[in-house]
């Protein structure tokens, strides 16, 4: 009962916070790419837009470099006018296969939850 | 655009981050490096005149060279050499995988172990041409052996069929170190996957 009843420390929400995020990357830059292709900078827009996301830009790049070696995404550098290139990604078959499959998995997964979480929050809101 | 302000900043963060990737093949250390330039560009296109601050703070939300090759390097460990044979790169990867814990460590130490073994039978092989009554396989009393100076004891087994027994024990080695370490790459990475 003694670990039980221990303050957690200050941090460790911030922690597992940050773990959550970074688990719903490769589906959140998947999900980004669903309708049209992109390139690095616009995939953080999206993702700024929609979620909080990332905490420093530059990991997604390494992340979208693994997605394409895993066969999800394919790129490639277009040249602007007037600008400098831009690496360009889309989903490749497997990549839509694979969003949609983990769409609907998150889907269920968080219904569950948040049935789970129901009485937490409505106990939280009487006291 | 005038950048003039923000290159010296730009070329010390790019030099710094191509140090920090410097054991990637140069095509794929280039083209990461020159999309995440692309991305500065953006960034700082977006301002009239940036300057050398705003130039720091669009690199500091980009995140450190550190951290950034620190999360290219948690990305792709696995894809770089979990196919290569080459016990250089199993033994490069496994080293990058001591930081990530004491598992990545054991698998090391392993690999490490394992091509030294390999190494021994070769260096064998190659010795006993130029020393062939102190190098081969000698069994005596303090048991088997393999190489002695000044003078070897014991009894000599296997002594026409050493040199070619030795390089066929030395690549058999090599090869199964190198298996069980592709083995539990995988196997540690679907565990990390788990966690």
């Amino acid at each position: 009962m003694s670990l039980l009843s221990k303050t957690p420390k200050p941090d460790s929400t911030e922690k597992w916070e940050a773990q959550l995020r970074k688990g719903c990357l490769d589906l959140a830059i998947l999900a980004s790419l669903w309708e049209t292709r992109l390139y690095g900078l616009e995939i953080l827009r999206v993702l700024e837009q929609n979620s909080r996301l990332v905490v420093a830009e530059g990991t997604v790049y390494p992340i979208l470099s693994r997605l394409k070696e895993e066969g999800l995404l394919q790129s490639e550098w277009v040249e602007a006018e007037g600008g400098h290139p831009r690496k360009y990604y889309w989903l490749t078959a497997a990549g839509r296969l694979k969003i949609v499959s983990m769409a609907h998995f998150w889907n269920s997964f968080a219904a569950n939850l948040n049935l789970l979480l129901e009485p937490v929050l409505n106990g939280k809101e009487r006291s | 655009m005038n950048l003039s302000a923000c290159e010296p900043v730009m070329d010390r963060y790019f030099a710094l981050l191509d140090s920090q990737l410097s054991d990637l093949s140069e095509a794929r250390r280039q083209d990461f490096l020159r999309e995440l330039r692309a991305h500065v560009m953006d960034r700082l296109e977006q301002m009239t005149a940036p300057s050398e601050v705003d130039c720091r703070n669009v690199l500091k939300a980009l995140g450190t060279p550190d951290e950034i090759a620190r999360t290219y390097r948690m990305e792709m460990i696995l894809r770089s050499s979990s196919w290569s044979l080459s016990p250089l790169a199993v033994l490069r990867t496994t080293l990058r995988w001591t930081v990530a814990g004491i598992q990545g460590y054991a698998v090391f130490v392993v690999a490490l172990v394992g091509y030294l073994i390999a190494a021994s039978f070769y260096i064998c092989a190659l010795l006993k041409v130029f020393f062939p009554k102190n190098v081969g396989f000698y069994i005596s009393e303090a048991g088997p052996n393999l190489a002695q100076f000044p003078v070897q004891h014991g009894v000599e087994y296997l002594a026409p069929y050493f040199i070619p027994i030795a390089i066929l024990v030395g690549y058999l080695s090599t090869f199964g170190t190198t298996l069980l370490i592709r083995f539990l790459m995988r196997h540690f990475s679907r565990l990390r996957k788990k966690i």
